[in-house]
Formats: C-alpha cells, structure tokens, sequence
C-alpha cells in the first residue's frame, strides 16, 4: 500500500469521526434551524 | 586460403544456434569473441557470440554477413553509414543483476509505426531482447515452450499467469545492424500477435520457417538510463500508454476502493445508532386561514443531553389547497437563548387535462442542531392561507422530538469519501480506455473492468 492509498485512508477515518462527532452531539451543516430569517418562499403548486 | 577468421572458427560438433535465451552449458567453453574482416567494405567485425552467431551485418557498410560458415559469405551487399544507435553495439549494462552486451539492433514497423529490438547477449546466459518504441522500455526473454490455453479464448498462459491477446499484425524489418542467431535482413516480413497483462507482454512472431514466443518485462523508466544510458524519446505514441504498461491508477484504486467501502458501511452503521428522534411534547393547534397570524406558546421542553438536534414535527392532516406558514422559536427558559427555525406544510390538487394531480406535503419536519440542554418554551408563530380551497380552520399538530435523522450530512460524508475514488477510477478509466484503443478489440467496459482485477 502506498503513501497516497495510506493518505486516503486516513482520510476516510477523518471522515468518519467527523460523521461520528456530529452524530453525537446533533450538529448539521444542513439542519433548518436559524433560517427564517433569511427565508425565500413562494407559495403555490409548481408542477404547471 | 585464409578466411576473415581470425581466430578457429568453433568445432562443426558445436551447435550453430542454441534455442535462444537458454543458457549455454555451464560446463562448456563460453562463446569467444572473434573478429573478422568485412568482405564488403574491409572493415573489422568483433564477433561478440561465436559459436552461436549465424548472420552479422557490418557496421561499417551494413552489408549482411553469414558467419555460419568458416567462409564468410555476402549475403546481401550495402553500402551504406551505420545509423546512431541510442545504445551502441558492443555496450554493456546489468538488468536484472546479469551484465548483458548490445550485440544486434533491428528496427521494425508495422503501418507506419517503428519500434526498435536490441539483441543482448551474455555468455553464460545467453540472448535477451531490449525493445522499445520510444515510450519504455521492455526486457524480453524467448520462450522454449509453448504458452498454454488461458481460461477465455482470448487469453494464453505462461507460467500460470494469463496473458490477454491484444493486437495481431505484421512487422517488417526496416533496418539490421550487428550479429544474429538466426538469418535477417532488412525486408523480411513476419506475422505478430501480442498478449498482455499489467507489466508484461508475450509477443508472437511466425514465419514461414518458424515461430517464436517472447516474453518481455516492462522496466522502470531509469533501469536502462542507468544501465545502458539510454533514454527514451516518447516516440510516434507519445501519449498513449504502452500495450503492457500498467495502469498508475491501480495500485491506489484497490486500497482506496476498500477503505471507501468501510467507510460507506461505517457512515450506515452510525446513521442507525444514532440517527431517529425520540417525541417530547405534542400538541393540537387550529388555525383560521387567511387571517392574522396566531402565535402559541407551547412547553416546557426538557432537553437533557449536553447537545442534541431537536425535530419539531408539523402535521395537517386536513390540509387542502391551502399552506401554512410556521415561524418556530425555541427559548430557553434560563438563559432567554432564543433558537428559531420554519416550517411550511402545504397541499395542493386538482383536474387538468392529464387528469388529477397532486403535489406538496400535509407534513413540515424542520431539524434543529445542536442545541443545548435546558429547558425551552417553543414559541410557534402560524398563518394558514387558501390557495384556491375554502377552508375555515386548519388543525396542525405539533410535535417536538429530541435527536434527528440528517440524511444530508450523511450523503456531504459520502460526497468525501467516493469523490476521491470516483476521480481516480475516472483517470484510471481513461487510461485504460486510451491503452485498449490500441487493440484490436477496442477499449470495451468488460476489460477496463477486468484491468482492476490485476488482467
């Protein structure tokens, strides 16, 4: 195994912990929560 | 009458030509060096394997010379200035530990594209081949034995390894320099086919008279720059990779692949341990739509984790033609803290010409991260609006839950890990895609594929 697959490895357990952290303590990049404020909604069917 | 030897030529008892790459009995005399005079041109020849040596084309003139017998005999008449060679005959170097001598040259084509075949000769080991077409190098040893049917009819094996057939052709001699143990000149035309794995090429040639099996070794790039000093020109291929030459990508691709589908399975593993929400609090509220917004306060709320994601959970189950709008805020009762977030149910349906349709979802699951423990009062701000229904009252139910599934944050971690991968198989891919060009079967997805399993 190279250095570049041991690099890689690596970096999927950094991943994975990072994954594993936000798990533990119900962080998200994505969650919705402190939005509204800069919400932009439109109202109404879209599908026409 | 005195020959061009200048020494006695070997005994008739000797053979003139041993099966080439097969070491001459250690027990023997080693083949000696001799010199003869050119009956074309004068000049001097140093015969490097006499003995075993059959034809030798002067380096002077370029005639060819058959040297199998004591009288040395034109076999076709040159006059012509030897060519540069990028590794001059008589020059010595090690590979594999072994001290070989350039004794040959020959430069063949086939439809336009030349290659170049040095012939090495050690004493004690006998004939090598050097061959490259400018874009590596490949160290080729002729076979004494027959290749074996591989398991697809497509593919020969050697010394249990499979070869995959790559190309058939017809090379033609373009150019002869040095001593041979066999009878060439430049003109002859041989039938070839090549077979390949990563690193090694076995190489058909047949003739009327004979054929011949060959298989060669792909060296590193600086083996014969530091053997022989010869480097490489990139040739008329520059670009392409060579038939055999592996793939740069491989030996990181199945680590990579491997730790990518750990991680995959560990990144599911954790979703399921930690993911889902455990309900805290719920309540029915109605709203009048179309009318000034409501605000409620619900609560308290216990949140007893240091940290924890809080779903607030919106159901209208009633919903028709018409939205709700929900403005959450979270306040812990301590500190004032307030923590807000959205909501928005909506349901519309209706006729058209298609038929009835339908879109929108009588469900709002707004995710909270990361908050911390206390107690909180959830302030919810709500307004419910007709699109083209009639509805005088909306009843939504409220539900808060501790804990939140974040498929979003699982599918960024999957976006981390699989690019990587995604990148090196798509450079993998194309150059595999770039080297199967080559062949006579094209680049098909069934051998790039295969190429990953080490074929």
């Amino acid at each position: 195994m190279g250095w570049r697959a041991f690099l890689y490895g690596l970096w999927c357990l950094g991943i994975v912990g990072a994954y594993l952290a936000a798990a533990v303590v119900g962080y998200s990049p994505f969650a919705d929560g402190g939005r509204s404020a800069f919400r932009v909604v439109s109202y109404g069917p879209t599908h026409k | 009458m005195a020959g061009p030897w200048d020494t006695a030529p070997p005994p008739p008892s000797e053979p003139s030509a041993p099966p080439p790459g097969t070491p001459p009995a250690k027990a023997g005399p080693a083949p000696a060096t001799q010199a003869l005079a050119c009956p074309s041109c004068g000049g001097t020849i140093e015969l490097k394997a006499a003995g075993y040596t059959v034809t030798v084309v002067c380096q002077y003139c370029g005639s060819v010379l058959d040297v199998a017998n004591p009288d040395v005999r034109i076999i076709k008449e040159y006059h012509e200035a030897a060519a540069q060679l990028t590794i001059p005959l008589g020059t010595r170097g090690e590979i594999r530990g072994i001290e070989w001598e350039a004794i040959g040259y020959l430069q063949k084509s086939e439809d336009g594209f030349t290659w170049e075949e040095y012939l090495l000769f050690n004493p004690y080991h006998g004939y090598r081949w050097l061959i490259t077409d400018g874009r590596g190098w490949s160290f080729g040893t002729m076979l004494t034995r027959l290749p074996q049917s591989g398991r697809f009819g497509t593919e020969l094996a050697v010394d249990g390894q499979s070869y995959r057939h790559f190309v058939d052709g017809r090379a033609h001699v373009d150019y002869v320099l040095g001593e041979f143990y066999w009878r060439v000149r430049a003109g002859d035309t041989v039938r070839t086919a090549d077979y390949v794995r990563p690193g090694w090429m076995l190489s058909w040639e047949g003739s009327g008279a004979e054929d011949s099996w060959t298989v060669s070794e792909l060296l590193k790039p600086g083996d014969v720059k530091r053997s022989f000093g010869a480097g490489l020109s990139g040739g008329q291929m520059a670009g392409t990779p060579m038939p055999h030459q592996p793939s740069p990508y491989t030996g990181i691709l199945r680590p990579a692949m491997l730790f990518a589908g750990i991680a995959v399975a560990a990144l599911f593993i954790l979703t399921m341990l930690f993911g889902g929400s455990s309900r805290l609090f719920s309540e029915r509220v109605t709203i009048e739509p179309d009318r000034t917004g409501r605000s409620i306060t619900l609560g308290p709320i216990q949140l007893d984790r240091s940290w924890q994601a809080v779903t607030i959970e919106a159901q209208a189950p009633a919903l028709d033609n018409a939205w709700v709008d929900l403005d959450y805020s979270l306040v812990d009762r301590k500190t004032q803290q307030s923590y807000d977030a959205y909501g928005l149910a909506e349901r519309y349906s209706g006729y058209d010409s298609d038929g009835s349709w339908s879109e929108g979802s009588r469900t709002a699951a707004t995710k909270m991260a990361m908050l911390p423990a206390g107690t909180y009062d959830l302030l919810v701000d709500a307004e419910a609006h007709n699109w083209t229904g009639a509805m005088r009252e909306v009843e939504v139910q409220i539900a808060v839950e501790r804990g939140a599934t974040f498929w979003s944050n699982l599918v960024f971690a999957l976006i981390l890990i699989l690019l990587p991968v995604g990148l090196i198989f798509w450079r993998h891919f194309r150059f595999e895609t770039a080297r199967l060009g080559e062949s006579d079967r094209g680049a098909t997805s069934e051998d790039i594929l295969a190429s990953l399993g080490g074929r």
